[in-house]
């Protein structure tokens, strides 16, 4: 027993060690070329400082992840509400599918955030609420894209079976469009959960309220605290990162017969 | 009465247009209860389309079908059918006993009652210990005896089955062919059975209709005279051999007809 679950850390190992090791040298690197060219905190701040100052103002920077990861979360859940649901409407009236997705693709390419200067042009300067239509807009079309092509794309050896034992197109919908869309959601989610994080902090940078990882980024950059500017980028990875990791859990959870 | 009646069925796919296949000209079949009716031919000849018309999972371009003296749509309507296509179609996020209730479920059972009879079914196609283990963590051919596992669960009147044997190993197949043969003259189900197994279709059937290529249509029906009670000896008898020299000279008929070399391709001789 003891021995299997050495043998489990020795495989785990095997399998982060890599990145391990590349993340630590790399760190060590980064330190060495600022100690050893001297190079000035403005250009490049050393790691051990940027750790420093990650401490130092923990708590600020737990306040501003609070402030654009609550933005990155609420656009997240709303945009995926209305995404699965418009994802059914499309998949019931196939035509405006056809008119929809081409266009969602095309909005997903193109960096649509830059509209939340127009949205903060529309609401008062400490609304909160620009910041979250644009987190909305860009989970809603990932959302849809993927979970109207799960709904769709089932085998046609399915349909036809359930037509076979005369099930009406709402229990096809129930018993075989849902379940197949399932793995498409949680794809979508892991895609628009990093991207829910990141449109919530490039927003910041189009003004309005000042108090998210990202407006606190400039201002940091402004006052010439370069460290402290970058301890907030590393509390931006981490919110990112926890995003990401909450969608890899509920996936996997909800994935079935894989752990059997 | 017929269980199944096609009456000068056609079936004409993109009519009109430059990709227009005639897939079915003319088709005219008479099934009765109880009887088990093999379809042979070669690759393309309208097999598995014939068996959509007959489900009802396809309209024809002209002609009939009923069931019961149903309409096809009315029969498909009563759930009628039991059917078990070329690809097993299972579906991944069911276990392989969940699967087997799918039919059940459709016509309303209860749980217990699911439970029981898909117990039942893995049995007889000896999987029971698979009862739990989703599609996928299954063989090919473990998956096809699922497959027509969930065709038989429900005890249809009419079981509509395309080369449901076809990843099967020989020994595999032929204990299933028995089976097939047991639940049906148990439960006097009327079976249409695609295959190309000149001998599987022999064995199984009361008659086998051989069918030609392009457009497809109807060329022969062979009457096979085995006697009810098929076994084990049977595949040693002197009929079964008769038979299926008869099937073989009739689907040489459709080869020379046709002299499509390509064609010859569809049929194997297991
Ligand atoms: N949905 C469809 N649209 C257009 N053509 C079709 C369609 N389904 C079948 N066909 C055509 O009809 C013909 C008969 O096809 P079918 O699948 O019935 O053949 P089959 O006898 O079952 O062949 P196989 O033994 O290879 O399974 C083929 O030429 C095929 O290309
Ligand atoms: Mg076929």
């Amino acid at each position: 027993m003891a021995e299997n679950n050495a043998l489990r850390v020795i495989a785990r190992l095997r399998q982060i060690g890599p990145a391990l090791v590349f993340g630590v040298s790399f760190l060590a690197l980064w330190e060495a070329a600022v100690r050893g060219f001297d190079l000035k905190p403005y250009f490049l701040a050393a790691p051990s400082k940027i750790f420093e100052q990650f401490f130092k103002n923990y708590s600020r920077i737990w306040d501003a992840s609070m402030v654009s990861g609550g933005n990155a979360l609420v656009g997240l859940i709303v945009g995926t509400v209305f995404g699965v649901a418009m994802s059914f409407i499309l998949s019931r009236y196939r035509f405006l599918g056809e008119l929809i997705t081409p266009l969602a693709i095309a909005l997903n390419a193109i960096p649509i955030f830059v509209l939340v200067a127009v949205l903060n042009n529309m609401y008062s300067i400490t609304s909160e609420i620009p910041r979250r239509v644009m987190v909305t807009l860009v989970v809603y079309f990932i959302v849809l894209v993927n979970v109207a092509k799960g709904l769709t794309q089932v085998r046609s050896t399915h349909v036809e079976l359930m037509r076979s034992y005369a099930a009406s197109e709402f229990v096809i919908l129930r018993k075989v469009r849902v379940p197949n869309a399932v793995p498409y959601l949680f794809t979508a989610l892991k895609v628009a959960a990093p991207a829910s994080v990141i449109t919530a902090f490039v927003s910041e940078y189009f003004g309005g309220l000042q108090n998210g990882l990202g407006s606190r980024i400039t201002s940091n950059i402004a006052n010439a605290k370069n460290a402290a500017a970058w301890a907030y980028v590393l509390g931006a990875c981490l919110l990112g990162l926890a995003f990401y990791t909450v969608s890899i859990i509920l996936e996997s959870a909800t994935r079935k017969g894989d752990t059997k | 009465m017929s269980a199944l009646e096609v009456a000068g069925a056609s079936k004409i796919f993109n009519q009109g247009t430059t990709k227009q296949v005639d897939a079915l000209i003319d088709v005219n079949l008479t099934v009765n209860p109880g009887e088990f009716v093999s379809l042979i031919g070669p690759s393309g000849c309208g097999k598995s389309t014939l068996l959509r018309l007959i489900a009802n999972l396809l309209e024809p371009t002209s002609g009939s079908v009923s069931v019961n003296n149903k309409t096809a749509a009315q029969a498909r309507l009563d759930q009628d059918y039991g059917m078990a296509f070329q690809q097993a179609g299972l579906f991944d996020w069911r276990t392989v006993s969940k699967n087997i209730e799918l039919p059940l479920e459709l016509k309303g059972w209860d749980k217990a009652k699911r439970e029981a009879r898909a117990k039942e079914m893995l049995e007889l196609v000896k999987l029971p210990e698979f009862a739990d283990l989703y599609p996928w963590q299954l063989s090919g051919g473990m998956q096809q005896r699922i497959a027509i596992a969930r065709a038989l669960a429900a005890h249809p009147p009419l079981l509509l089955m395309d080369e449901p044997f076809g990843a099967l190993d020989e020994m595999t197949r032929e204990y299933m062919q028995g089976e097939l043969l047991r639940i049906c003259g148990e439960t006097s189900t009327t079976v249409v059975f695609v295959t190309h197994s000149i001998p599987e279709a022999v064995y199984l059937s009361n008659r086998v209709v051989v069918m030609s290529p392009r457009p497809g249509r109807i060329t022969e029906v062979i009457d096979v005279d085995l006697g009810s009670k098929r076994n084990e000896d049977t595949r040693a008898a002197d009929g079964f051999f008769k038979s299926i020299t008869a099937v073989r000279e009739a689907l040489r008929g459709t080869h020379a007809d046709h002299a499509a070399a390509n064609a010859i391709r569809g049929v194997e001789d297991r």
